[in-house]
C-alpha cells in the first residue's frame, strides 16, 4: 500500500523527470480540448458533492455524538440553593428526566455562554415531547459573584426555565467529585480584581433511568444536540 | 501584543485590543506597488492617462477595502467570529475590489504585454478564458463556503490566507473578461457577458438562501466562538446569507444593468 506522503513523494519525482509542474500545467491549461472541459466539469461536480461525503457514519439505532461513557454516572444526591433561595433537591426535582448538569460561572467569557446558547437555541426548536422531558441544571463554581439576582438574569436571557444554583465551595467540590469531574479552580485576581475559574467543560446527560451515559464537551454542536436529545428521552 | 502575521480562528474571547498582521501590510503593500505601476501610463513622461481619474481612485479605493477588510478589526472578526464579516469579506475580496482594480489598469500596458506575449501573456490568456473560469470561480466559491473548508481553513494562518487569497486570485480572473477587453474574444459581446455574470454568481446566490434558511448554524467556528455581539450564532449566519443575497445581488444586478445599457446605447453598425 502506498501511503499518502510516500504518494506525494512519488508524484514529485514523476514530475521532476519529465518537466516543471507550471509548465505542464499551462500545457494543460493553454491547449483547449473537450475532453479537459469534461475533466473540469467532472472535478466540479466532484468537489461540490463532497461535503456530502462527509457524514459521520452510525451504525444505527442509539448512535450519540457526545461522548458515551464506559461506566454510566448514577443521578446524584445532594441539595443546593436555587436563585429564589429555596433549596433544590437535585435528585428528586429531576428524577425521570433528562438532566443536563453544567458547572460553570457567569464571567465565563466563552465555554458558559456557548454551551448555554447551544442548548436554550435547540430547546426552542423541539418538540414539545421533547423539551417537556429535558432540565437544564447550571452550578456556579463562582459564588462569590455569581449572586442569585445575576444567576436568575443571567440565565433567563437564554431560557427562563433554565435552573441555577449556588452551594459553599466545598459542597459544589463534593458533587463535581461524585459525577468524576475536576474540581474547579479559581485563578489569582488581575489588578482590578477580576480572575478566571477553571472549570469542566462538560454538560453531563443523565437520562430518565437516572444514569448519565453521555457527557458533551465543549464543541458539541446545535447539530448535535438536535440529535442527541430525542434519543436520550428515550432512555428507560 | 500578540503579532500573528494573518489572522486566524483563536477561539479566545473577542477584545477591541489591537493587534498586528504584518503579512497583510505586506500583501497590501505589494497589491499597492503592483497598481501604482500598472496604472501609470505606459510611455514615461505621459501626461494624459488612458483610463479616467474616477477609474483609478478606484483601484486606490479598492486597495483600502482590501486592506480594512484584513487587517485588524475587519480580519479576526471573520475570521474567527462573525459570519456575517467572513460574508462580507468575500463580497469585497472576490466581488468589489478586483474589477475596481482591473478598471483602473492602463489598458496600454495590457495590450504591451500581450503584445509581448510572454509567461505572464499566456497565463493571463490561460486563466482568464470565461468558461473556464466561470467553473472555476463557481468551484471555489462553493468550495470555500462548504462546512467543512471552513471550519478546516480558518484554524490556522496559512489556511486563512489560502482562502482570502483564492477568493482574490479568482475574483481576478472571473473580472478580468469583463473589466478588460484584452484578449479580444470577438464571441465575448456584451450578451455573452450579461450571461457569464448572471450565471458565474449564481452559485453565490444558492450560498446566501442557504445561509438564510438553515434551521442551525452551518460553521463550527463561527457557532462555537465566544460571541461579540447581541446576535446568536445562527441570527449572524442569517446576516451574512442577507448580505450576501441583498448586496452580493444588487451589486451583480447592477453591472449587469450597466453592461446592458452601454450596450444599447452603443451605435448599431448599418447594414
Amino acid at each position: 500500500m502506498i501511503t499518502q506522503s510516500s504518494s506525494v513523494a512519488a508524484l514529485g519525482e514523476r514530475g521532476a523527470a519529465r518537466e516543471p509542474c507550471a509548465r505542464r500545467y499551462l500545457s494543460i491549461v493553454l491547449r483547449p480540448s473537450r475532453t479537459r472541459l469534461a475533466i473540469a466539469l467532472a472535478f466540479a461536480g466532484g468537489l461540490v458533492a463532497l461535503p456530502g461525503c462527509g457524514v459521520s457514519a452510525e451504525g444505527g439505532g442509539r448512535a450519540y455524538r457526545g461522548a458515551v461513557l464506559a461506566h454510566p454516572i448514577p443521578r446524584p444526591s445532594f441539595t443546593l440553593t436555587d436563585t429564589h433561595g429555596q433549596p433544590f433537591d437535585f435528585r428528586a426535582k429531576t428524577d425521570s428526566t433528562v438532566t443536563l448538569l453544567f458547572f460553570g460561572y457567569l464571567n465565563c467569557p466563552d465555554v458558559c455562554p456557548v454551551h448555554m446558547t447551544n442548548i436554550a437555541s435547540v430547546l426552542r426548536t423541539m418538540p414539545y415531547d421533547v423539551t417537556r422531558m429535558v432540565r437544564v441544571v447550571f452550578v456556579t463554581t463562582d459564588p462569590e459573584r455569581d449572586t442569585p439576582e445575576k444567576l436568575q438574569k443571567w440565565l433567563a436571557d437564554f431560557d427562563p426555565t433554565f435552573i441555577g444554583l449556588r452551594g459553599t465551595p466545598e459542597q459544589v467540590k463534593a458533587i463535581e467529585k461524585s459525577v468524576g469531574v475536576a474540581p474547579a479552580v479559581a485563578g489569582a485576581a488581575d489588578s482590578s480584581g477580576n480572575y478566571e475559574v477553571g472549570h469542566a467543560a462538560q454538560v453531563i446527560a443523565f437520562t430518565p433511568d437516572d444514569s448519565a451515559h453521555v457527557v458533551y464537551p465543549f464543541g458539541t454542536r446545535q447539530a448535535d444536540w438536535v440529535h442527541d436529545l430525542p434519543l436520550l428521552a428515550q432512555v428507560k | 501584543m500578540t503579532v500573528q502575521w494573518w489572522c486566524s480562528a483563536k477561539g479566545l474571547p473577542w477584545r477591541w485590543h489591537w493587534q498586528a498582521y504584518p503579512g497583510v501590510w505586506i500583501v497590501v503593500i505589494a497589491l499597492a506597488a503592483v497598481y501604482a505601476r500598472w496604472s501609470k501610463p505606459l510611455e514615461a513622461g505621459a501626461r494624459t492617462h488612458a483610463v479616467s481619474t474616477g477609474r483609478r481612485i478606484g483601484g486606490w479605493v479598492a486597495v483600502v477595502l482590501v486592506w480594512l477588510t484584513l487587517d485588524w478589526p475587519g480580519g479576526p472578526l471573520g475570521t474567527g467570529y462573525l459570519a456575517s464579516v467572513h460574508a462580507a469579506q468575500f463580497l469585497v475580496l472576490a466581488m468589489v475590489a478586483p474589477p475596481l482594480l482591473l478598471r483602473g489598469i492602463d489598458p496600454d500596458r495590457v495590450r504591451a504585454l500581450f503584445e509581448r506575449n510572454g509567461f505572464a501573456a499566456k497565463i493571463i490568456r490561460a486563466v482568464t478564458k470565461p468558461l473556464l473560469i466561470m467553473i472555476v470561480f463557481t468551484i471555489v466559491m462553493l468550495a470555500t463556503h462548504t462546512p467543512g473548508t471552513v471550519d478546516l481553513l480558518m484554524r490556522s494562518q496559512l489556511g486563512a490566507f489560502v482562502l482570502d487569497s483564492a477568493w482574490f486570485l479568482s475574483g481576478l480572473a472571473f473580472w478580468w473578461p469583463i473589466a478588460i477587453d484584452l484578449p479580444v474574444r470577438e464571441h465575448f459581446g456584451p450578451p455573452m457577458r450579461m450571461l457569464y455574470l448572471f450565471a458565474g454568481t449564481q452559485a453565490h446566490l444558492y450560498l446566501a438562501m442557504w445561509l438564510l434558511l438553515a434551521d442551525l448554524p452551518v460553521y463550527g467556528i463561527y457557532e462555537l466562538a465566544p460571541r461579540v455581539t447581541g446576535l446568536s450564532a445562527l441570527e449572524d449566519q442569517q446576516v451574512a446569507g442577507g448580505l450576501l443575497l441583498t448586496l452580493g445581488g444588487t451589486y451583480v444586478l447592477a453591472v449587469i444593468s450597466v453592461v446592458f445599457f452601454r450596450w444599447f446605447a452603443e451605435p448599431q453598425p448599418e447594414r
